[in-house]
């Protein structure tokens, strides 16, 4: 009777749920920032008795990054992967290669805090290294940067240095700031948009479609492309330049030397806001189209077209990524490219726009955190002694004077033994960095390795402590996009098992290693709030007005009230107020092809994937449509190598080997392959990094190519 | 005239959010993204034709046309027999293997029946797919192809 009456109950309820409205009711949806791109998407979570069951679009919140709600294939399914059946749900202790044992928080955060305390005892603080993450929150980057800090170590990273490091260091000398200059809806209203190694169509498609196609196809904006492969961005170009990967440079110089010899500079802004273009004049001189044709392969004459164009043509948005800078002349490029945004006056006023374009949908909020081995919160150079005793005072902590180890010298110290234990967050640097086999022996090498994550990943393997964390939807948070926009994201669902928050951890890793009295918070508004107090440029972006105002705010906002559309409209935050023009010199790019790796590999991303993807790799919907790597090859190589679409091809580089299919086309030039990069791609890539900035050359390696028989 | 989503070819990338959108709400998608070797993507579902053959053609009258015009299906009533696979003459209805009935876009009912457009046509970021009656499309394109000859915006 029981039984069957505890049957009955199911029954009805079930029914109850499908057909009575009121019932129905309590269907709740929950506004969240997508967890991908850093366009800012927002998405509402629909949940059922807590449980997400379906995404629903934002129409309803005018100002948003995404206009009428408008997603992507992966915003679309914005919580399918965290419904992934190998989530970290438990604490997990290795106990032998390869073997976990589940164990309480309280063990975990004991083993976790002992081992570091005695490694930090036995030798010293710069024994430790900690990695952040573009996917936690602002809060949480704020935390671990504290807290490595707190422990004496300026070693402490993200990813933003595999990424837009270069473009930082450039425009920061430059300009005195790096981010974007304008909000998206000034690209509507630009008569020219540059996409500089830059594919939005595949990489943040709502920004694309929203504003660059509109103000192509709709306004009549001049698109000028530079990419080695003719991507969907680059098929509605009206020039289109076909570099060999980071040859960029040279064409960059050679428009400055065409817009200089051809008098077509913004004399007037070069005069009131500019210093150092007589240097450069001089520096460019000897770069001329024709001498950069022979070096990039492109033709002079679409060089100067393109330089004439972007002086000329009006106002010119200059959006560049990571095809242009991240190479090991990447700050160079960047450099280069900032000085003709502004000889020609594209920047400081309203229809322009340029500035760094992060991966992830909190890359600006973990970069101006702090999470940074040279930077502390707020993008403050560690040796500003000034700025750094206003910080100290605000935790009441002694921070180190001197900045620590960048992203891949960490790994290099850590297969070298100085650096002892790493604290990871977020991150899956085993295949993220480049030379992934030495990553993962650099990682087998390490004493202590903490790994906090949703997934176990390819770095996983390698933690000696691996902690559950909530994912983004599970948890509320603050994230910041590419746009320079804050906004907050709210809970939607519960985390599975015993997982948390990535702040609550972080607060409880402190604790255990004795330092809870500087991170006293009771919920994440309060470290939201310490963030408010230590980062002037956040000040006014606090909980309740990121709960009021849903669109939420950008960057810097001095009080409440205000935020900042547009940087420089006045002048620039550097000693003299004006931009300091540098001139580069000429910087090849990392590995040229020789007679035996004669071709030049670069590689690219799928719109349907995401990085490593630790995330992406576990949404069905996006697996099903994008299930493997391939490679571009030219479609007069593909003759001469006797290959054709769907044949298996061994790319070979100095490091490692990979095999994928071939898929011809005439959009890649002739001489480059190319593949996205999520499957492994880091196998080959080589650990070289730009002098500047610390960003490996991902985009360039040489290889050679040979089918596989079978 | 019903109401239809069309295409602006023009502006698809390609990007599948649509094929996604729809796999979320249906369970499998019935909008296909189509990509040519020349870069150019077609998004393609079911027409809803004015003059249905599968309508006409089912032996059970499980098709029909519902308030709006859409071509729907109703899955209680269909025996699986494909008559209206072989009457559609753009490959449309498929049989779901599991449950041995014919299934196809009916314009997300569920959304339209509480205001809203459907999924593909809300999520497309190039706004390539649109949702309206086939008269005010087309006006809008002509008037656009006219205003780019003149060189003036409409008033």
């Amino acid at each position: 009777m029981a039984i069957l009456g505890i049957d009955d109950t199911v029954g009805t309820n079930q029914k109850a749920r499908v057909f009575n409205r009121e019932e129905e009711q309590m269907r709740e949806k929950h506004l969240i920032v997508c967890p991908y791109c850093s366009v800012g998407c927002r998405v509402y979570v629909e949940t059922e008795d807590g449980y997400p069951v379906g995404i629903e679009y934002v129409d309803d919140i005018p100002g948003i990054p995404n206009k009428g709600g408008k997603l992507c294939p992966k915003g679309n399914v914005a919580f399918q992967y965290a419904q992934s059946k190998d989530r970290l749900t438990r604490p997990l202790k290795k106990v032998a290669p390869g073997k976990f044992q589940e164990i309480s928080w309280q063990e975990a955060m004991d083993e976790v805090a002992g081992r570091m305390n005695e490694i930090k005892g036995k030798h010293g603080p710069g024994a430790l290294a900690f990695l952040g993450s573009e996917k936690c929150s602002v809060e949480d980057n704020y935390l671990i940067q504290k807290l490595a800090r707190a422990m004496g170590s300026n070693n402490v990273e993200f990813a933003g240095r595999l990424c837009q490091s270069s473009n930082v260091v450039a425009r920061t000398k430059i300009l005195g700031s790096a981010p974007q200059t304008n909000p998206s809806d000034d690209v509507l209203k630009a008569d020219v948009v540059v996409l500089w190694g830059y594919n939005p169509a595949a990489t943040n498609p709502v920004f694309f479609g929203q504003y660059v196609e509109k103000a192509v196809l709709d306004n009549g904006a001049k698109l000028i492309a530079v990419d080695a492969v003719k991507t969907q961005s680059a098929k509605y170009a009206d020039i289109y330049l076909q570099p060999y990967p980071g040859t960029d440079l040279a064409i960059i110089l050679a428009m400055i030397n065409y817009v200089i010899e051809n008098d077509l500079y913004d004399k007037d802004f070069v005069a009131k806001r500019v210093e150092g273009f007589g240097e450069l004049a001089k520096t460019v001189e000897e770069y001329t189209p024709k001498w950069a044709e022979k070096i990039s392969g492109v033709p002079a004459n679409l060089i100067e077209g393109a330089a004439r164009t972007v002086a000329t043509g009006g106002k010119t948005a200059v959006l560049a990524n990571e095809g242009l800078n991240q190479h090991v002349n990447g700050t160079a490029a960047m450099m280069a490219l900032t000085d003709l945004v502004l000889i020609t006056g594209n920047i400081g006023k309203e229809g322009v726009m340029s500035g760094a374009i992060p991966g992830a949908f909190n890359g600006m909020g973990a970069s101006l955190t702090g999470v940074n081995c040279a930077q502390l919160p707020g993008a403050i150079p560690v040796a500003d002694e000034e700025e750094r005793e206003r910080i100290e005072r605000a935790w009441g902590l002694e921070i180190p004077d001197k900045p620590g180890l960048h992203y891949v010298a960490m790994f290099g110290a850590a297969y070298e033994g100085s650096v002892k234990a790493l604290y990871i967050m977020g991150q899956n640097p085993a295949r993220s960095l480049p030379d992934s086999a030495f990553v993962e022996k650099a990682l087998e090498k390490a004493e202590f390795v903490v790994a906090q994550d949703i997934f176990p990943t390819e770095t996983t393997k390698y933690a000696d402590i691996v902690l559950p964390a909530a994912a983004w939807h599970e948890r509320a948070g603050t994230a910041i996009s590419s746009n320079r926009r804050v906004q907050w994201s709210f809970k939607a669902a519960d985390a599975p098992g015993e997982a948390k928050p990535d702040w609550e951890i972080l607060v409880g890793i402190a604790n255990a290693l004795g330092l809870g009295k500087y991170f006293y918070y009771s919920s994440i508004d309060d470290v939201l709030s310490e963030i408010n107090k230590v980062i002037p440029a956040l000040k006014g972006a606090t909980p309740q007005r990121l709960r009021d105002d849903l669109k939420g705010c950008m960057f810097p906002c001095s009080d409440e009230k205000s935020e900042t559309p547009r940087l420089f409209l006045k002048g620039f935050p550097t000693p003299s107020g004006k931009a300091n023009l540098i001139a580069p010199k000429y910087i090849p790019p990392g590995e040229i092809p020789d007679d035996e790796y004669s071709f030049w590999l670069s590689n690219f991303r799928l719109v349907g994937h995401f990085h490593t993807g630790t995330m992406s790799f576990r949404s069905k919907s996006l697996e099903d449509r994008w299930a493997e790597g391939f490679v571009y090859i030219n479609d007069q190589d593909a003759r001469k190598l006797k290959v054709n679409d769907g044949d298996l091809v061994k790319v070979e580089t100095r490091r490692s080997s990979l095999t994928a299919k071939v898929e011809v086309t005439p959009y890649i030039k002739k001489g480059v392959i190319s593949m996205p990069w999520h499957w492994g791609f880091n196998l080959l890539t080589k650990d070289a990094v730009d002098n500047l900035s610390k960003i490996p050359g991902y985009k360039t390696a040489a290889c050679k190519i040979s089918k596989v028989r079978g | 005239m019903s109401k239809k989503i069309f295409i602006d070819y023009e502006r698809c990338i390609g990007c599948k959010a649509c094929e996604v959108a729809c796999e979320r709400e249906h369970g499998e998608s019935m909008i296909k993204v189509f990509q040519f070797p020349d870069l150019t993507n077609v998004s393609f579902n079911c027409r809803h034709c004015e003059k249905a053959p599968c309508v006409e053609v089912c032996p059970v009258n499980a098709l029909w046309r519902d308030k709006d015009g859409a071509v729907v299906v109703d899955p209680l009533r269909c025996i699986g027999c494909s008559m209206c696979v072989l009457a559609c003459p753009f490959g449309i209805p498929k049989i779901n293997e599991l449950n041995k009935v014919m299934v196809k876009c009916d314009l997300c009912a569920d959304r339209r029946e509480e205001g809203k457009l459907p999924a593909c046509v809300t999520t497309c970021p190039t706004e390539a797919l649109k949702f309206g009656e086939v008269d005010d499309i087309t006006l809008a394109k002509e008037e656009m192809v006219i205003s780019n000859l003149i060189g003036r915006e409409k008033k």
